[in-house]
């Protein structure tokens, strides 16, 4: 089921809040909380939610025998075998094609491709699980007792099948301990419509001018590949960041703190930053779990880095563009940190910002084209060797055409409502104006998006692939 | 974060000491409830309201400015079930079939979609697509010629839809491009602009494939001999009279093309309606919202093929006139530009007076049924093309009150389906076929038939661009 729906938002929600509502004990409250969750991840994976109950037993057995062995033998292979399970999974359905396909390649064999769909969300809940196991074998958290609280914590729906990726030690307590009051849902309500209107209003429609832009890459001026990958940059931004939003929101309406998973992250000054801002959760989850593996030695920083990375690339997506992504980045934290911290902030910030914007728009070009051929056709043109002039009429006709998005974009890009905040500290009076009027504006939103989204057709969210 | 979220709460049920301090500070958290409450109230109207309007009021079925049957309620079944076609197709359906929903569209048409921008220049140019001229496949070596055709039932979104008149309700089955990638439909470009309130679509050219249309018609000329005249009209399109100066090289030149097209010929007359279309410029030969020419249009390019061919051709005034006001047709289902779907125009046909007898068959030329030559839109919201004359995927085959002896094979794409009713005074026999649902072997037909005369009528998109290999995969095609 996809957020960004009518189905979902003027039917499905309602009924399940209605129920929550009326569900009285936290206990009833969550058994209600599972069996939504299990019905909008069943409705568009019938088949796959027996995979995702499958995976909650394992991970759930396996802490269990890690709370049983804690610290002896038994402890160390339980945690071995689950996470093994959970990579294994994970590599079957979404990178075997992959593989096989470039074995195929590379030794003109002839294997089978496995033909198999992608599970929606396996990449994320597999590392919530993988989080949580580690965290029981690091002693981080309590081992979850109940089975039913587990399977909640797998399966709830507000961050199922896009994230963020929540770890167990976020929300493990407030499983068993929450409640919501008006403020909450408030709070939640508001920063859902946030998350429905990036994704409706902006991301939908900037979709368009992207893939105007660079589906036709081959016969794109230098401007015209500029615009379009940095259009793309800012869709895919409103379009993530849009469904972290919502699921944020709808976890606060029901009880829930996830962290935050986006912090305007084109404000950032250089690439580093820029990373510290985007899918906090995936790059936290890798520098918690990933970076400090001891398997390059003496070289273990640098090494680690670029695991990192290119664990990034591939967790995008089983496609080379994705790993040529995850490196790139991987190369300009690298660069970065040989320069040092202090060097690059003598750095004029004007030219880290010009930089760090290059070098993002870039990234999100090479992110665009799965297709090898198109992505150097991208570069190609990017660096002024497309063949297709400077700028073309139909940048320009684009660009006016769009001058009120875009402009709408850049703005919504920078942290507006931390602005809105800060001034609503100053006085009472100010601040209630800044909440009636934010009621006001969230109310207007939501009929906008609404009404929007009768002209829509499926759109489900892009990271929905991952 | 979660941290301070937490902190943040509010909650009247703070234990506040007493005081007038303390008394402002409880006032200012009651405040601070109540617009928590305002808020959530207000949000939970919202949701409420469309909850009730979504579920309890009446849904919508057919789409008339997309000329299609909205989303039906999925039927149940295991299989549909396991594969999540049946709880997909369920959404699709609450989704698709909002109450007034074409009145809502025509709000986000007019009033929403404007905010995006301005339009560009004098002529008030609006771009939808990214305005490259791309060559179409043959010329820029990125398509192989070789490829084969693709299968002839995928290159059109076939739908239907139901026409309720006062005395009876007929299924009207239509053709109607993919509204979310009208190039698939090979005849219809992405790249449109929308300049004084008319839709254009951008040609991308293709000499090389224009070339390949050509051997393909000498090919089917060989074939069929000195009995069988062979004709080529090749239609140009809109963009070719009303782009505006300044914007014409955001398209290429289909007057050229046509011209390269005519000079490969060989055995095979070429029907040349550039110039004749051009004297009338000024007439309302095309549709400024759809990508198809208006009747009008296709009476003069006919009036050229019976010159062509030397046989008779009525004029107007020997045709009853029907006018259709309201007309908004493809290029704003495609576009959703304001300035298409607030200046609708007159859809206007002409309708023979003479008797003629017409059969539709399947496209193996089987199960004939008799039918009438055009379809009835009138009691219709929004009329169109497809709903006067009907969907493509048929033979048709249409006996005429002219005993010339003569008998016409057209192999066309949708442009030459308003070219039937306005050549029913020339051929006794006229066979009107779409060269991409056509499911035997062209050349076979035409001598089943006893065809005196072959047309290939069909747009420069077509000619040039991938549909053109339906040509040539019909030629050669086995029938078993």
């Amino acid at each position: 089921m996809i957020f960004s729906r009518l189905f979902f938002l003027y039917l499905f929600l309602p009924v399940c809040i209605f129920a929550y509502a009326g569900a009285g004990k936290l206990k009833n409250k969550n058994t209600v909380l599972i069996i939504f969750s299990l019905i909008f991840y069943a409705w568009g994976e019938p088949v796959y939610v027996f995979l995702m109950l499958l995976s909650a037993l394992v991970n759930y057995s396996a802490g269990m025998l890690i709370d049983r062995f804690r610290g002896g033998r038994g402890d160390s292979i339980a945690t071995f075998a689950a996470v093994a399970y959970n990579l294994l999974m994970l590599g079957i359905f979404k990178y075997s094609g992959f593989v096989v396909e470039n074995i195929n390649a590379i030794f003109s064999s002839s294997i089978p491709v496995p033909d198999l769909r992608l599970p929606v969300g396996i990449s994320f809940y597999t590392f919530q699980t993988i989080s949580y196991i580690i965290d029981c074998h690091w002693e981080k958290v309590e081992t979850q007792k109940s089975f039913k609280n587990f399977l909640l914590y797998i399966t709830l729906f507000p961050q199922l099948v896009a994230g963020p990726i929540v770890r167990y030690s976020n929300i493990g307590h407030e499983l068993e301990n929450r409640k919501t009051s008006v403020s909450d849902i408030s709070y939640g309500l508001n920063r859902m419509i946030l998350g429905l209107s990036k994704k409706v209003l902006l991301s939908n429609q900037l979709s368009i001018i992207a893939d105007s832009m660079l589906e036709n890459i081959d016969n794109a001026s230098f401007v015209g590949a500029w615009y379009g990958a940095a259009v793309y940059a800012l869709q895919i931004y409103f379009d993530f960041s849009g469904y972290s939003d919502i699921a944020i929101g709808l976890g606060r309406v029901f009880g829930f703190h996830f962290d935050e998973n986006f912090r305007h992250p084109f404000i950032c000054k250089d690439i580093t930053e820029f990373w510290q801002r985007w899918h906090i959760s995936l790059s936290t989850f890798f520098r918690d779990y990933v970076l400090y593996i001891p398997i390059f030695g003496k070289r273990r920083k640098y090494g680690g880095l670029f695991l990192v990375w290119l664990c990034t690339g591939i967790w995008h997506g089983a496609s080379w563009n994705f790993i040529i992504w995850g490196l790139y980045y991987g190369l300009f934290v690298f660069l970065e940190m040989k320069i040092g911290k202090k060097r690059m902030k003598k750095i004029p910030l004007i030219i880290r910002q010009i930089y760090s914007k290059i070098v993002i728009v870039i990234g999100f070009g090479i992110f665009y084209f799965e297709d090898m051929g198109k992505l150097g056709a991208f570069f190609k043109t990017i660096f002024g060797f497309g063949g297709n002039g400077f700028i073309s009429i139909g940048d320009k006709i684009s660009v006016v055409n769009n001058m009120y998005l875009l402009i709408a974009a850049v703005i919504c890009c920078l942290p507006i409502i931390e602005g809105f905040k800060k001034l609503s500290e100053k006085s009472f009076p100010v601040k209630t104006v800044i909440s009636f009027s934010t009621a006001i504006v969230s109310a207007f939103l939501l009929i906008m998006s609404s009404i929007m989204l009768v002209d829509a057709t499926t759109n489900p969210f892009l990271y929905w692939r991952f | 974060m979660s941290e301070n979220n937490k902190k943040n709460d509010s909650s009247i049920d703070i234990n506040l000491s007493s005081g007038k301090k303390m008394s402002k500070r409880r006032r200012q958290m009651l405040i601070k409830h109540y617009m928590a409450v305002f808020n959530v109230c207000l949000i939970a109207f919202i949701f409420v309201a469309g909850f009730v309007y979504l579920l309890f009021f009446k849904r919508e079925t057919v789409s008339n400015e997309e000329n299609r049957e909205l989303t039906k309620f999925p039927k149940f079944t295991v299989s549909s079930y396991v594969k999540g076609d049946y709880t997909q197709g369920i959404s699709d359906w609450y989704d698709d079939t909002v109450h007034g929903r074409s009145s809502i569209k025509k709000f986000i048409s007019s009033h929403i979609l404007p905010l995006k921008g301005r339009k560009f220049g004098e002529d008030n140019i609006e771009l939808y697509g990214n305005g490259t001229n791309k060559e179409n496949s043959g010329d820029n070596g990125e398509e192989s010629v070789d490829k084969p055709a693709p299968a002839v039932t995928t290159a059109a979104k076939i739908t239907s839809a139901s026409t309720e008149t006062a005395a009876e309700t007929t299924t009207t089955v239509t053709t109607m491009p993919d509204i979310n990638n009208p190039a698939a439909d090979g005849e219809i470009a992405n790249n449109i602009v929308v300049a004084n309130n008319r839709g254009l679509m951008l040609y991308g050219g293709g000499k090389e494939s224009g070339l390949e249309y050509a051997a393909s018609l000498n090919a089917y000329k060989a074939a069929l001999g000195d009995g069988v005249n062979v004709y080529s009209m090749v239609c140009p399109t809109a963009v070719s009279y009303y782009m505006p100066e300044n914007y014409r090289n955001l398209s290429a030149d289909e007057k050229s093309d046509i011209d390269n097209i005519n000079s490969a010929l060989s055995g095979v007359v070429p029907v040349d309606i550039f110039d004749t279309l051009l004297l009338h410029k000024n007439e309302a030969i095309y549709s400024r919202t759809d990508h198809h020419w208006q009747p009008l249009g296709a009476y003069y390019a006919a009036e050229k093929f019976a010159e062509t061919a030397n046989v008779p051709f009525a004029d107007l005034s020997e045709y009853e006139t029907v006018s259709l006001p309201g007309y908004v047709g493809t290029l704003y289902g495609y576009t959703k530009s304001a300035a298409l779907i607030n200046n609708p125009e007159d859809f206007v046909y002409y309708k023979p007076r003479i008797n003629t007898v017409t059969t539709r068959y399947t496209t193996a030329f089987t199960e004939p049924r008799e039918d009438s030559l055009l379809l009835d839109p009138g009691p219709m919201a929004t009329s169109s093309y497809y709903m006067v004359f009907g969907g493509d995927g048929q033979i048709t085959h249409v006996n005429t009150d002219c005993k010339n002896g003569r008998t016409l094979v057209i192999f066309k794409d949708s442009y030459g389906n308003a070219l039937l009713p306005v050549l029913t005074s020339s051929f006794e026999n006229i066979y009107l076929c779409d060269i991409r649902y056509f499911d035997l072997n062209a050349v076979s037909f035409v001598q089943q038939v006893q065809a005196t005369d072959l047309l290939f009528a069909m747009n420069t998109f077509s000619a040039v661009g991938e549909n053109r290999k339906f040509i040539e995969a019909n030629r050669t095609r086995q029938v078993g």
